[in-house]
């Protein structure tokens, strides 16, 4: 209908591959023969959603039903934007170019707080009404899954239904439902109701929310009886059973993470305390050695990728690493595929698999040690040592490697000037380090970048009781930072926005009331905040001025212990008193071991037989 | 073995560099015995007889494989064509033996179908074509790397003729000289007095000469 349209104006975009579609091992399924039509939005640019895991297995999963039908849409890039508007084009999918509000559903995934203003502008440019309690019987259902999920208070006006957990089987439960309510002809909160009783989805209409006079949460609770009192997250326990698709669509353009993606397993048995993703993925659950040999074959098969990465949270823990990439590269050398481990952690990086990694490509190394001083690294969880970041980079420079990445953060509770010091400290002793290899031994044109992000507390970890730390101190830490560094020769130092942290702390840990702030930034033009150039932090603060909400109250605050938390009733698989316990063991610098080394008591192990380090 | 393929309007804005990166990667995928360049970073010897611009659409492109072991046509047309996307499928495929020269040394002209979305100028420009013709020559603006450059298109000018809204174009595309469609919509809307619409570039056959010195088709010499 638009296609003519749409071709006049991809001759006018900078990057018109982005829009046309038609990738190898993408799937044009006919839409007449399909019950149900499902768009897979991902709030950000065609390079970045194209580079996403989740989206692939999600992807191939609705398609593989022969009943339902999955196409993708992206967040068109500013100069689409204004074409599409100045035409009259609505937002449209990539396979057979077809409205937003022509599907079914319409499925968002939430990688990051600070692409939520793009959820809404993908709303709006597919004539979706933005409020789900202004949508109608014939408008798409709008669901939305990924991490940020798990805190999905923030959006409670927006979407219809959220996916709490392992996306891959719930996917094609709540599609059945919603294809079965199409059939039946019910009222549209038939169909929520009915979305509420699928493991771990969540109907935001269905509850209700009052607050105390300090603006705290009074009371959270469902008003109707189809609504559960905890929405529990849903878990995928066996991999090797899962589904995971080995004919990933192979873009023609240049992307983000252009290879293939193994997952070789999901979750992380560390227990980082500022980490969410670790603590949302819990427990570990690795794929077999046999299985991931056949999987990386059928991908090499199916993509002709040259490079092949393991992923996870944590690829160094993988039981049996070293196997795991001998045998892979005996299969794939001769295709001359390269194999690379992108999550690096300083302690596990094995010396044999660098040296073998070394036989493909010289990349950068990156190391993340997080804080600066053993006492931070301690408070944080973060298990490793100066000694072993030394010893690990050393490794590198003599194997040949020049150029390392050394990741921090800052504003860590408990953090002081020592801490930024400590940070100096650790790039210095990396570059002496380099020097200590004699020059014929050593590759030319030492880089060391030290990146500094700020910290922001997250849900479902031990410091979501936590405060951030205010934007004038992050600015302070940042110059006595900059200046430290600037003493150490051959280091190139990155921080990042500190707006742009305060506003994902206000989001990371909002409530239903984020929700105006959100429609008002909006409305003021914000987009794109994740992009520096269009980020709009004055017109953020206008907006929470506006509403009458005070951003401080959600970054800058620290909440008591019985304080009710918008995320508390969502059943993450961790307790709320194992978060307690951590938090009170980082106020006293304590470690607590690695899963692998024994159970912990996160709370996962209720259910039974998910956990596999618990038994 | 060189092999005729077809670059569909779906992916008409690809660039040559993605069609070659992809082209590449259903090699890799088509199991076939592709030879690889020597070197610290060895990639797979493919070359192509041209390259097709961005927004245009290929009817007849070529392209030329070295691979290690001898391979039929009919297995690598076969092979390829499972191996490539949809949009862009393999029509034909030929050994070519070592000797064979430089597929692209030897393209001297193109066919171009080019097709008017304005149905006003098209009329005007079908009209004008033999005064254009007449013209002892005919100075186009000519985009090189150094900046614009005029020059004289009629002498690469070896057919043109116009029905309803295309215009039908055989104009001399080599490595040292070519007329591109745009120089050419350019001057004939400008002799016609129009403005240039929009256009929708399709390349039919690249056009190599024959031991007469006609112009044929690439595939067929
Ligand atoms: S149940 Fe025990 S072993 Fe499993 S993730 Fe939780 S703390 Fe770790």
């Amino acid at each position: 209908m638009f296609s003519e349209k749409i071709e006049a104006m991809l001759e006018k975009v900078q990057k018109a591959p982005r829009y046309t579609g038609g990738e190898m091992n993408t799937k044009l399924k006919s839409w007449d023969e399909t019950d149900l039509h499902f768009a897979f939005c991902f709030p950000d640019t065609y390079e970045v959603a194209m580079s996403h895991l989740g989206m692939k297995i999600l992807y191939a999963v609705i398609n593989q039903q022969p009943w339902s039908l999955c196409e993708r849409v992206c967040m068109p890039w500013v100069d689409m934007m204004a074409l599409m508007q100045e035409e009259n084009v609505p937002l449209f999918s990539l396979e057979n170019r077809r409205a937003l509000n022509e599907f079914d559903v319409v499925g968002f995934t939430l990688q990051y707080e600070m692409s939520y203003t793009n959820i809404l502008a993908m709303l709006k440019l597919g004539n979706i009404p933005l409020k789900n309690a202004d949508r109608g019987q014939d408008d798409p259902i709008v669901v939305a899954g990924g991490p940020c999920a798990f805190n999905p208070e923030p959006l409670a006006d927006f979407i219809d239904a959220f996916m709490v957990g392992d996306g891959e089987e719930q996917i094609v439960e709540l599609n059945a439902v919603i294809r079965d309510w199409k059939k039946s002809g019910e009222p549209r909160e038939a169909c929520l109701k009915k979305l509420a009783a699928v493991r771990g989805v969540y109907v935001p209409s269905l509850y209700d929310v009052s607050y105390n006079e300090d603006g705290t949460i009074a009371s959270f609770a469902p008003n109707c009886p189809e609504a559960p009192e905890k929405v529990v997250k849903a878990i995928v326990t066996d991999l090797d059973k899962a589904f995971f698709p080995t004919e990933i669509p192979v873009p023609y353009t240049e992307i983000i993470h252009d290879r293939i993606m193994l997952e070789i397993m999901r979750g992380c048995t560390r227990g980082c305390r500022f980490c969410e993703a670790g603590m949302l993925y819990r427990p570990v659950r690795e794929r077999s050695l046999e299985h991931l040999v056949e999987l990386a074959e059928k991908l090499e098969g199916a993509t002709g990728y040259e490079e092949i990465s393991l992923s996870s949270l944590s690829s160094g823990d993988y039981t049996c690493l070293p196997e795991l990439i001998r045998e892979l590269m005996k299969r794939l050398n001769e295709k001359r595929v390269s194999i690379s481990l992108p999550s690096l952690r300083i302690d596990s990086v094995l010396k044999e698999s660098l040296e073998e990694t070394q036989k493909t490509r010289k990349t950068s190394l990156t190391f993340a040690p997080e804080a600066g001083t053993q006492r931070l690294r301690d408070v944080i969880n973060k298990g490793v040592t100066e000694e072993d970041l030394i010893e690990k980079v050393n490794d590198a420079f003599q194997g040949g490697w020049s150029s390392v990445k050394l990741y921090f953060m800052m504003g860590l509770p408990t953090e002081t000037y020592d801490d930024l010091d400590g940070i100096a400290d650790l790039a210095r002793k990396v570059v002496s380090a380099y020097f200590a290899v004699p020059k014929e031994q050593r590759a030319k044109g030492l880089r060391v970048t030290c990146s500094a992000s700020v910290f922001v507390p997250k849900p479902f970890t031990p410091f979501q009781w936590e405060p951030q730390d205010t934007l004038d101190v992050v600015q302070g830490k940042q110059l006595h930072l900059r200046d430290a560094l600037r003493k150490v020769k051959g280091v190139n130092f990155n921080y990042h926005e500190s707006g742009l942290s305060f506003l994902e702390a206000c989001f990371a840990r909002g409530d239903r009331r984020m929700g105006q702030v959100l429609l008002s930034a909006f409305e003021k033009g914000c987009m794109l905040d994740g992009w520096t150039e269009y980020f709009k932090y004055d017109a953020w603060m206008d907006a929470f001025k506006e509403c009458g909400i005070d951003p401080a109250f959600y970054a800058y605050r620290r909440r008591e212990k019985d304080e009710i938390l918008p995320w508390d009733f969502i059943d993450s698989g961790i307790s709320k008193e194992f978060l307690w316990r951590e938090k009170c063991k980082a106020d006293r610098a304590e470690v607590t071991r690695d899963c692998r080394q024994g159970c912990n008591g996160c709370g996962l192990q209720r259910f039974k037989g998910v956990c596999s380090f618990c038994e | 073995m060189m092999a005729v393929f077809e670059k569909s309007e779906r992916l008409r804005h690809i660039g040559h560099l993605d069609i070659m990166r992809s082209t590449q990667r259903a090699l890799r995928r088509s199991g076939l015995p592709v030879s690889y360049s020597k070197g610290f970073n060895p990639h797979i010897l493919i070359t192509f007889a041209s390259a097709l611009s961005t927004g245009a659409v290929g009817k007849n492109e070529i392209m030329d494989v070295t691979l290690d072991s001898e391979v039929s046509p009919e297995t690598f047309l076969s092979a390829m064509n499972a191996a490539m996307p949809p949009d862009m499928q393999l029509k034909s495929a030929k050994a070519l033996d070592d000797k064979h020269p430089a597929l692209m040394a030897m393209v001297q002209a193109a066919e171009y179908d080019l097709k008017l979305l304005d149905a006003d100028t098209a009329a005007k420009c079908v009209a004008a074509i033999p005064a254009f013709l007449e013209q002892e020559s005919i100075m186009a603006m000519r985009k090189t790397k150094s900046g614009i450059k005029e020059c004289d298109i009629r002498p690469l000018l070896f057919e043109l003729r116009g029905e309803g809204e295309h215009i039908y174009a055989t104009m001399t595309l080599t490595e040292h000289m070519s007329c591109k469609p745009d120089m050419l919509v350019k001057a004939l809307c400008d002799f016609a007095g129009c403005e240039v619409p929009r256009v929708l570039v399709t390349r039919n056959a690249l056009l190599g000469h024959n031991e007469q010195g006609e112009l044929t088709r690439l595939e067929l010499l």
